[in-house]
Formats: structure tokens, C-alpha cells, sequence
């Protein structure tokens, strides 16, 4: 077992730069995934979860750019075992198309949208396995058989021969994870892979997932706004806001005792099942900012409840680190 | 308010709801889906009623079906109007209808689909009050201006167009479309689902204030169990077209007595870090209603069926004071409900 981490983004910023202005949509992200690890990054619409995720695997899209960062990657040992800037390398550069779909899957929301809808499924991963191994079309075909099988979808050598639309959501979800980890990548982004599904077929998924991590031994970079699905399947989270993280836990602690108060009033303003108290729900006051015009100093302090005046609309407090190996970004845990 | 007995707003009686499935030359009927395949409640004054069950079960359609944007193929649907008196909407045609459309309102789940673009916040809230010839000329700005305030929005705004709001804020217009008739009944379609968790919280409790300041009644539809639990006084549970279980909120919550009950409310994923006592994990897909399987409809994935499941569909029935349910095993089966946190 390696004890450096499998993937270490540090400063990361990501802006898109817009007739409007620029939006600052990642600024600062710092964070670490483990090997065989579930890591989960939570918050609210545009707080830059996703592009976190796309500057990840270059996807970012112009007038988007990495200005910023560094996004370290260990290589698996059989393509060299070396330690890379995935921030540095070019979008099309082929370093970035071996990592893409082969070292580094991801999985999207929507698998409606993201799957082709003119190919069959089996031409999408016999595709996606050829590009990144030596293999015959045949034998590409028995993987992907193979896949769908391992992932449950019945009868897969008929499905193969499908198209997605064909096939229900949550079959689509699992075509899409068995395309993902056709190339055994070793780490696997799962960018709100459940939220399009209902609940059952949720826990169906994220059942799927957790076994599949322990056969492949693979990390999960989990992207969510339901810290349900994040309290089940994370080991570390990450929460973020308005392209920052400000607060950075095991699961655990982070649900037990969370010391940010964005983290806090976003458990408080959650309706959770078992309550029992058809009381008033305690809502974050007002609104994300919008997103061209960023707060001063500490980006949360307009809807703080903690808010020290002359102090938090000043300067941007700095991620500490805090005894218990979290980390936060808050004046009131300074030295 | 109409005095008469139990004060029940709404009861709908065996309502089905057939849709044909047409094919070929001539477009020929070759099959029917059954979205909504006799179901009864009832909805009393000044309160919620939860409507849950997943995707393709036939929520929104009976949503639609009482407001008449259906005509539903049979049942009844008895509506106790202002003036005291029940009327069947299933029976109303046409002119008949219109005067009900004030009273019957209904909120849609994606704030940014339902609301025309090109129509100014103040257009949008007022279409209603122009068509049913309430007010005219400064009195309908008045009105829209104070519905404006009631729903949290800045009657300011209201020469701005949706794409000036976010999706919290335009939901809230959406409210306030449906509240400037002073409506009795409101179904809400989910309407937090399309947004962001905090947003949700704010949106729930003006759902909340605006129930007890105008003694609103509603149905409210949802995938999402906490959100109902949060909300709702009684739960009805759907599984494809008909209702498994009726209950208040709190039994259902706490003990479920049917099987499709409980896999929906161990899947909820809990806020609670990795304590996952035994969840159900339902098998395979939610069945088509087009062509239902036998007996009841859930015994293929139903963890407890019996040979009798497959034969014989067990009917609604009641099993205590308000709680219904569908299941041939109710009094057997022992049931894990939601643990009090």
C-alpha cells in the first residue's frame, strides 16, 4: 500500500472568463484522495464542485481556464508510477488522453445525456476499452459483456446490442459505471451519479458502487449535494462554497461535530427523515451571491450568523488545520 | 368554511385514469397504461396530504386528474366548494369547470420550465386574475403587488422577467401565481425537488406560513420522504397506479405495513455517518404499467410474497382508524419503520 496520497490538488483555481466579467468558479480548492478511499465533495449549485471535478481531467471547457494550482496524479505502477501536474499538461496532449477514461473514469448525472444516443452501448465501451488496451474487437466484446454482468444488468449480451434510450435509468446509470471501470481506472468521479434516480434505485447504485470499490480497490471522488448519500458512502468530505473549500473532515467528525458555520446552518437547513418535528425548518439566510461580484474577505459572511463585523468582511481567512486533522477555513478557529 | 361532518375537502373515489396506447394504420387502440387504476382518499380542510412512490407511478396524474387537466376515465371526485356544497369535478365540462379553477391551484416542480420567459413576473401573476375577470386596470397590480409580499419576493421586481430570478425566488413566483385567486385546495407538484438544498428549507416553510395564514389545504406530491414526513399530516404510498398504504404520518413513518413502504423508507440515505442497519435493497425496476404483472403488483420484488401474492391482488383495506393498506400479510409481517433520531 502506497502512503502518498492518489491524487493532491493544492490552490486550485479555475475562472471563466466571460464578456460579463470573470467568474471566479474554483478559487482555492485544496484537497487529497487516498488509495481505495470515497472522498465527497458537497454544496450548493455553482459552488464549483463540478469544475473542481472537470479541472480534474482538463475538461474545462473556453472560456474556462486552470489559472492556478496544482492537481498532483500518482500513476499506477504499470504506466510508470510517477507523480504528474495534471494541471500542467494540455487539454489534448496524449498524457491527459491515456489518464482520461484509462487511469481516471467519471461517471455523469444524467446518463441520458452523456451517453451517446446514436451508438449501442456495447460500441461505447468496446470503444472506450480498445482506446486505452491492446485488444481485438472480439475480445473487447467479452469485456464489456463481462462489465455489464459484474455492474447487474440481466442478460447482457442482448443489452450490449442496445441503445440507451432503451434501457431505464438505473440500467443506464449502471451501463455507464461498467463503461467507466472497463479500464480498471484508479480513481472513479462520480459527478451526482444519483440524483436523476428515485430512492430505491439510488440505494441500488450506491450499493453497486461500494462493491465495486472493494473488487477494483479503486478511490471515489464523489461530487453530491445530499449529505445523506455522503454520510453512507464517504470516508472524507470536502464542503465547499462559492469555489472554495471551507471545510475539510472524516465523515464522522464532519456530521458529529462541524465546525464551519456554512457546514452547520447547511446540516440545520436539511429536513432529515426520522425527525419527527413538523416544526419550522432553520434555512441558511439569503442567497449565493452572485457570482461576478464576490464578498470581501471571507465569502460566507454575508449569510453567517457568527459574523464578527471589521473582521470577517476584511480579509479571506486562510484553511487552518485543526487538531482533530480537519481542516476550516474560519476566523474563529484561528491560533 | 361549510360545516358539514369531518371537514373533508376532497375525496376522490376510484379514480382511474387509462391512457390508450395506439399503433399501426388507423392508429389503432392495442393497449391501455394504466396510470392511475382505482384509487380513493380523501384530503381534509387545512391540511396535507403526502403523496409518495417512485418515478412513473401516477402521482402527477391524479395531481392532474383533480385539477381536470384530465379527464379521468372513471371515478368520482367529490369537492366540497366554498358555498358548502359537494360537487363531482369528475362530471364538470366545460364552463362548469372554470369557476373550480380558481379554487384548485397547483404549483409545478421546475421553476424554470413553468414560468413563459417571455412574460414579465407581473404578466405571469396576473394572467390569472385577468382570465377569471377579478380585477382590472391598478387593482390587478395592487393584488399582484401584495401576493408579491405574501410569497417573500419584492413587488419592485415585478416588471423583471423569471431569467432575473434564481430558481428559489422563481419558484416563489410560482406560488404566487397560484395563490392571487385565494385558492382553497393547492397541489404541489414537487415543488422543492429542482432546488438547492437551503433553498428547499426556505421554500418548505413558506409552503408552511402561507397553509396556516389562509387555512390552505394540500396535496402534496413527492419522491422525497423526509420532505413529506416534514410536511404532511397523512401519507398515502403509490406502486404502479394504485395506493399500497394510507396512513398518518407519524405510522407510517414508525411502522409500515406494507412491504414497498418499508424498502422506500430504508432507502432514504440517512444523515447519520455510516450506521446502515440492514437496508432492503428492492430488486429490478418498478413494474410497467401497461402490463402490470399478476396478483399484486409488487410481489416480484417484494422480499415476503407468498404463492397467494402472485395469484390474487389483495385490495385496499382498512386496518385500523385512518390506515389502509394493501397487503395480504399486514397483521404478520413485522416491519421496520424509521428509527427516531
Amino acid at each position: 500500500m502506497n502512503t502518498s496520497p492518489l491524487l493532491e490538488i493544492s490552490g486550485l483555481k479555475t475562472h471563466f472568463f466571460l464578456d460579463e466579467g470573470t467568474v471566479k468558479a474554483v478559487e482555492g480548492a485544496d484537497l487529497m484522495v487516498q488509495h481505495g478511499t470515497t472522498v465527497g465533495i458537497v454544496g450548493e449549485s455553482g459552488c464549483g464542485k463540478s469544475v473542481t471535478a472537470y479541472s480534474i481531467l482538463q475538461l474545462v471547457e473556453s472560456p474556462g481556464k486552470i489559472v492556478a494550482g496544482k492537481i498532483l496524479w500518482q500513476r499506477p505502477e504499470a504506466t510508470g508510477g510517477d507523480l504528474l501536474d495534471l494541471a500542467a499538461l494540455k487539454p489534448n496532449s496524449r498524457e491527459i488522453h491515456a489518464i482520461r477514461g484509462g487511469e481516471i473514469a467519471m461517471i455523469f448525472q444524467e446518463p441520458l445525456t452523456s451517453l451517446s444516443p446514436i451508438h449501442t452501448i456495447g460500441d461505447q465501451i468496446v470503444e472506450a476499452i480498445r482506446l486505452h488496451r491492446p485488444v481485438s474487437q472480439e475480445e473487447a466484446r467479452r469485456q464489456a459483456v463481462q462489465m455489464l454482468q459484474r455492474v447487474g444488468i440481466p442478460r447482457p449480451e442482448e443489452r450490449l446490442d442496445n441503445y440507451p434510450f432503451q434501457l431505464s435509468g438505473g440500467m443506464r446509470q449502471r451501463a455507464m459505471i461498467a463503461m467507466a471501470l472497463s479500464c480498471h481506472p484508479s480513481l472513479l468521479i462520480a459527478d451526482e451519479p444519483t440524483t436523476a434516480l428515485d430512492v430505491t434505485t439510488q440505494a441500488q447504485i450506491l450499493e453497486l458502487m461500494s462493491e465495486l470499490q472493494n473488487d477494483f480497490g479503486m478511490s471515489i471522488l464523489l461530487i453530491t449535494h445530499n449529505l445523506g448519500v455522503v454520510a453512507e458512502m464517504c470516508d472524507q468530505v470536502v464542503v465547499m462554497y462559492l469555489g472554495q473549500v471551507v471545510e475539510q473532515a472524516d465523515t464522522v467528525t464532519l456530521f458529529n461535530d462541524p465546525k464551519h458555520p456554512y457546514t452547520q446552518a447547511l446540516m440545520r437547513s436539511i429536513p432529515k427523515i426520522g425527525q419527527r418535528r413538523r416544526g419550522r425548518l432553520d434555512p441558511i439566510k439569503g442567497m449565493v451571491p452572485d457570482p461576478y461580484n464576490r464578498p470581501h474577505g471571507c465569502c460566507f459572511h454575508p449569510r453567517c450568523d457568527k459574523f464578527v463585523p471589521g473582521l470577517c468582511d476584511q480579509q479571506e481567512p486562510p484553511l487552518r488545520k485543526l487538531k482533530s486533522g480537519g481542516m476550516v477555513r474560519c476566523v474563529l478557529y484561528g491560533e | 368554511m361549510a360545516d358539514s361532518s369531518p371537514n373533508i375537502l376532497l375525496s376522490v373515489e376510484n379514480l382511474k385514469m387509462h391512457f390508450p396506447i395506439r399503433k399501426g394504420f388507423g392508429r389503432k387502440i392495442v393497449g391501455h397504461v394504466r396510470a392511475v387504476d382505482d384509487v380513493s382518499f380523501s384530503v381534509c380542510c387545512g391540511e396535507t396530504l403526502g403523496l409518495v412512490g417512485e418515478s412513473g407511478c401516477g402521482k402527477t396524474t391524479i395531481g392532474r386528474c383533480i385539477l381536470r387537466a384530465y379527464d379521468p376515465t372513471q371515478g368520482a371526485i367529490h369537492y366540497q366548494n366554498g358555498r358548502g356544497q359537494s360537487v363531482d369535478l369528475a362530471q364538470l365540462q366545460g364552463k362548469d369547470l372554470i369557476s373550480y379553477r380558481r379554487e384548485l391551484r397547483m404549483i409545478f416542480q421546475d421553476p424554470y420550465s413553468s414560468l413563459n420567459p417571455r412574460m414579465t413576473v407581473m404578466d405571469i401573476v396576473a394572467e390569472p386574475l385577468r382570465i377569471h375577470r377579478i380585477a382590472e386596470g391598478r387593482e390587478i397590480e395592487d393584488r399582484v403587488a401584495e401576493t408579491l409580499r405574501k410569497v417573500g419576493l419584492r413587488p419592485e421586481y415585478m416588471r423583471r422577467y423569471p431569467h432575473a430570478f434564481s430558481g428559489g425566488q422563481r419558484q416563489r413566483i410560482g406560488i404566487a401565481r397560484a395563490l392571487v385567486l385565494d385558492p382553497r385546495l393547492v397541489v404541489c407538484d414537487e415543488p422543492v425537488s429542482a432546488l438547492d438544498v437551503s433553498v428547499q428549507a426556505q421554500i418548505l416553510n413558506l409552503l408552511q406560513d402561507l397553509q396556516s395564514e389562509f387555512n390552505l389545504t394540500y396535496l402534496f406530491i413527492s419522491h422525497d420522504l423526509s420532505v413529506v414526513e416534514y410536511l404532511a399530516n397523512q401519507v398515502a404510498v403509490m406502486y404502479v397506479g394504485l395506493l399500497v398504504e394510507v396512513a398518518s404520518t407519524d405510522e407510517l413513518f414508525q411502522s409500515p405495513k406494507h412491504p414497498y413502504t418499508e424498502a422506500l423508507l430504508s432507502a432514504v440515505p440517512k444523515t447519520v455517518p455510516r450506521r446502515n442497519p440492514q437496508r432492503i435493497i428492492l430488486k429490478g425496476d418498478v413494474a410497467d404499467p401497461a402490463n402490470p404483472p399478476s396478483g399484486c403488483y409488487f410481489h416480484p420484488r417484494c422480499p415476503y410474497a407468498i404463492d397467494r401474492c402472485q395469484t390474487e391482488a389483495p385490495a385496499l383495506r382498512e386496518i385500523g382508524p385512518g390506515r389502509k393498506v394493501a397487503c395480504h400479510l399486514a397483521e404478520q409481517l413485522k416491519l421496520h419503520g424509521v428509527e427516531t433520531s
